[in-house]
């Protein structure tokens, strides 16, 4: 099989065409686009994955859908369509994620080239890291709106996808979302994290009542708030929202009042906090704005014309209703998982957004909006795809010719530079940053912590969220002691101990890999009394990724998914009230003497924590 | 001119577009929807600018096409079925292009442009031209110019292409946007609280027909100084039509070396009649014009759907006036002729 019209390509890329194997990551907007091209093209051996299902919304773009395929597997329909076009070529389909031990470095290796369309950070460092080991060259895409870009990547000779440190994640300090909004964001944040608290996964970390750690409202001021209720870790001594929650039988009228009026009236007490700003005005269930104003004349969508405060409430207690009898419907234990296109999740969200934006005399939001930005929607359009993956496939070819040299980076703009260039190609490849910690020969990067404070579980997720690891082992450098197992319950028993409780201390290095991966990496550890959580350290000057919360995917080509949670920036852990518990030593477990300290220079900046 | 259409969009025009919507506003979508669109040639570079147009949600298109599907064609032209070889392009290609987007109103054409008259082609508020003679393109051009219709042209030959646009007299809107400091209230100190403001602006744009953005005259200082900074591109399009226009045909897959060896020729001839410095129009440029690569024709057919999507919905600054892609290079560039 060969590319279909001999002619059309000189001798050598139609050969090179006909022994190739190629793999598409992501069915989405760019993925059935370069599908096309490729069957069109007469590429013979193509495997795609993906693991999404195709959804109404993916429409307007990932042209190899219709209406009828909606909730079947992207990777299979794309293929079914694709193959009508040229029924000639063999396509594999995987309705699968790319990050499984089904897709090792030898899987990787059988392909002559990979190419990306995905729409999220955490798969794309992935894919980076595999072809990185199998030595397979990568193609890498992406477009947000109007906008694209296509690198290839190639080991030893184009940087990888993570030696450019990428702009942290926006995150928002705790006590901003829970006692001191200013922006329409804060209060979406909120109204997720309450989402969670009342019917998700709750997370201690996403707490949405008053905190009373803050350290703006320490001092004389906020005592009365604090006098009996406070306690060691900051938070008001009550029950869990959830728990209170259910006791009440989720009644919309009760919750209302908690969560608008006594915590507001809380915050009230906390003087020091409005010194400077205006205070909130807590709201009462039965004396709401807009109940009897006539509905204002509104053209454009439904979703865009924004809500009175008074029907902000009768929303708040429909999607209430409608939430609770849901999780009440699954088994114990379970719970929901929030979903911008899930109708009563968004319309709780945008309700809860909008009392509290109302309370904090924040200009209030569509429905429309609130969903762009609660659902970190990165808009995307056909044609933006279209040109993206039509030069991804022309590189593709330059890859299989062999002219890797002349593949340097392409940026679609969104308008024309100042030489009227619409694509902009970079004249030649950038090479690898040699400090990269992911693809310099021996990678290496430092982590800044208070060891005194951070868990072994906390340092687990900084391997998984900061080094995007999947199953990270670790073991101290020169000792060879497991630290860290990725076998279920080797290491599991220490997982609420701190790093220096296991006998880490300053300057000690982990060696920290991923087998599935096929990647090492030492880790420095660096004591730092005023690390709150924890922070990568590179040689570069660029901020590296903290934890993270709220995160936008990076150039999403669907825009529409949200990568998977990390944990929340909004944690509040002062010094002296931390919630770490001190753990009694077991006698039989792993202690570790540490090496030699050393001393480590930082360049880093640390990211603000009220 | 569109007609604006005030009839809200039902709920599920409002699903399928929202991601687009997101981007270019609800006002956008409405023109789009009230817009009719006529496509020239079911080639690759057809399908892709019909599969794009298709998509944004526009009132109808007919493709037009009186040609037979070849077996040529099917390594770029994914709207007809491999087992339609030897029916009507236009007609092969309406099931898979209705299929894309069932709101849009699909039909096809099966004659030919020069035994249709003027008035057939300013029915429709754009027209975009693949595949046509100069000629051909100018005479289409001209009437939808007399009829203030608006004219897109383009073609991709092997991994090259080209667009051209006249819009005639354009009107549209830009959002500009700025950051400014913002404070919440009178007594909010909160430092760096920024907000981006969007404004839009009224701009307009004049464009000038086909044959004078071709008719480009090299002797003038203002064109010479482009050869310095200057891709060839635009003279490779010259070629590429002289090719046409002689051969009645594009250049042939299974004549590579002979059709190879008359576009170096031809090039030449450019050269000298132009004065261009030799080596400018290299041979890369020209060895790679044969049938149509389906990579080319996406990034092409991308860049023509989204001037047909810009030109209807009047937002956004449209490409003034032509585009060329540059395979050697990998550059797409906008460049003013004609002016």
């Amino acid at each position: 099989m060969v590319a279909r019209v001999a002619g059309v390509f000189d001798e050598k890329l139609t050969e090179a065409i006909a022994n190739s194997k190629i793999l598409v990551v992501g069915a989405g907007g760019i993925g059935c686009e370069i599908l096309k091209n490729l069957v069109l093209t007469g590429f013979p051996q193509i495997e795609i994955i993906d693991l999404d299902t195709i959804d109404v919304s993916n429409l307007n773009r990932q042209f190899l859908f219709h209406k009828e395929h909606v909730g079947k597997s992207k990777a299979q329909v794309a293929k079914d369509s694709a193959l009508t076009f040229n029924p000639n070529v063999n396509i594999v389909a995987h309705h699968d994620s790319v990050i499984s031990n089904d897709y090792g470095v030898s899987y990787f290796k059988q392909f002559n080239l990979v190419m990306n369309a995905l729409d999220n950070r955490v798969a794309r460092n992935h894919v980076n890291r595999m072809c990185l080991a199998a030595n397979v060259p990568l193609i890498e895409t992406g477009t947000a709106g109007y906008a694209g870009q296509v690198e290839l990547i190639k080991k030893g000779l184009t940087q990888c996808y993570e030696c450019q440190p990428k702009a942290p994640q926006k995150t928002f300090p705790g006590c901003t979302i829970r006692n001191t909004p200013s922006e329409p964001i804060h209060c979406i944040v909120w109204a997720k994290h309450l989402f969670n608290q009342l019917f998700g996964e709750e997370d201690p970390d996403q707490d949405v009542s008053p905190d009373t750690a803050d350290p703006e409202a320490a001092g004389d001021a906020g005592a009365s708030a604090l006098s009996s209720e406070g306690t060691a870790t900051g938070n008001v001594e009550r029950k869990s929202t959830r728990q209170w929650a259910a006791e009440t039988s989720y009644d919309p009228e009760k919750l209302f009042s908690k969560l608008f009026g006594d915590d507001i009236r809380y915050l009230l007490s906390m003087e020091n906090l409005w010194k400077k700003r205006r205070p909130p005005t807590p709201l009462t269930w039965n004396n709401l704005p807009g109940k009897d104003e006539p509905q204002a004349q509104h053209s454009g969508l439904p979703d865009q014309r924004v809500w009175t405060v008074h029907e902000c409430a009768q929303v708040f207690a429909s999607s209430c209703n409608a939430l609770q009898a849901d999780l009440k419907s699954r088994a114990d234990g379970d719970h929901l998982v929030w979903d911008k296109d899930e109708k009563s999740a968004m319309d709780f969200v945008t309700a809860c957004a909008n009392i509290r934006a109302h309370i904090f005399n924040i200009p209030q939001k569509s429905r429309f909006e609130i969903k762009s930005m609660a659902g970190n929607i990165i808009p995307a359009i056909a044609t933006a795809n279209a040109i993206v993956a039509g030069l991804a496939v022309l590189r593709a070819q330059a890859v299989l010719r062999g002219e890797l040299a002349s593949c340097g980076s392409v940026y679609l703009r969104p308008k024309v530079n100042h030489r009227g260039q619409l694509f902009v190609p970079e004249k030649t490849l950038t090479p690898p940053n040699p400090k990269c910690y992911v693809c310099a020969p021996k990678p290496e990067v430092g982590l800044a912590c208070n060891l005194k404070q951070l868990t072994l579980k906390d340092l687990t997720t900084a391997f998984k969220d900061g080094l995007n690891m999947q199953a990270p082992d670790a073991t101290v450098e020169g000792k060879g002691l497991v630290v860290l197992s990725s076998e279920p319950g080797e290491t599991d028993h220490n997982n609420d101990k701190t790093l220096e409780e296991i006998g880490l201390n300053d300057g000690c290095a982990l060696l920290v890999d991923d087998f599935l991966q096929n990647y090492e990496v030492r880790v420095r550890l660096q004591q730092e009394d005023e690390e709150k959580s924890w922070r990568l350290v590179t040689d570069s000057d660029a901020p590296m990724p903290g934890p993270k919360e709220d995160e936008k995917p990076a150039n999403g080509s669907n825009g529409s998914e949200e990568p998977k949670p990390g944990p929340s920036r909004s944690r509040t852990r002062a010094d002296s009230d931390s919630d770490m518990e001190i753990i009694e030593e077991d006698e039989d477990e792993t202690t570790v003497k540490p090496p030699k300290r050393r001393r480590t220079e930082m360049s880093d900046e640390i990211v603000e924590l009220c | 001119m569109v007609e604006n259409n005030e009839v809200e969009l039902s709920e599920a025009e409002a699903e399928q577009y929202d991601r687009q919507i997101r981007l270019w506003g609800l006002e956008s979508q409405k023109r789009l929807r009230a817009s009719k669109v006529l496509i020239i040639g079911l080639s690759g570079l057809g399908a892709e600018i019909a599969k794009n147009i298709i998509l944004s949600g526009v009132k109808s298109v007919c493709l037009l096409d009186s040609e037979k599907l070849k077996e040529i064609d099917l390594y770029s032209q994914f709207l007809a079925p491999p087992d339609k070889v030897g029916e009507n392009k236009a007609e092969a290609s309406l099931q898979r292009a209705r299929a894309l987007n069932p709101m849009v109103d699909v039909t096809s054409e099966t004659k030919a442009v020069d035994d249709l008259p003027d008035e057939f082609f300013t029915t429709f508020d754009i027209v975009c031209a693949t595949g046509l003679k100069q000629e051909q393109l100018e005479r289409i051009n001209n009437a939808c110019r007399d009829s203030n219709k608006k004219f897109l042209c383009g073609d991709v030959w092997g991994m090259y292409g080209y667009m051209f646009a006249d819009l005639v007299d354009h009107e549209y809107s830009e959002e500009i946007v700025q950051h400014k400091a913002v404070k919440r209230g009178p007594d909010d100190t909160e430092k760096n609280a920024r907000e981006t403001v969007s404004i839009t602006v009224k701009r307009r744009a004049i464009y000038v027909p086909l044959q004078n953005a071709l008719s480009a005259d090299w002797s003038k200082p203002e064109l010479r100084s482009r050869l310095r900074r200057g891709d060839p591109s635009y003279f490779v399009l010259k070629i590429l039509f002289r090719f046409r226009d002689e051969y009645n045909r594009n250049p042939d897959p299974a004549k590579r070396k002979a059709d190879t060896e008359i576009l170096l020729k031809m090039r030449d001839e450019l050269v000298k009649e132009l004065n261009l410095p030799v080596g400018f129009v290299s041979d890369a440029l020209l060895t790679d014009v044969f049938g149509i690569v389906a990579g080319a024709a996406a990034v092409v057919g991308g860049v023509i759907g989204q001037e047909v999507v810009k030109a209807v919905s009047q937002r956004e600054p449209p490409h003034n006036n032509m585009f060329f892609f540059n395979p050697v290079k990998c550059v797409g560039f906008v460049e003013l002729y004609g002016q």
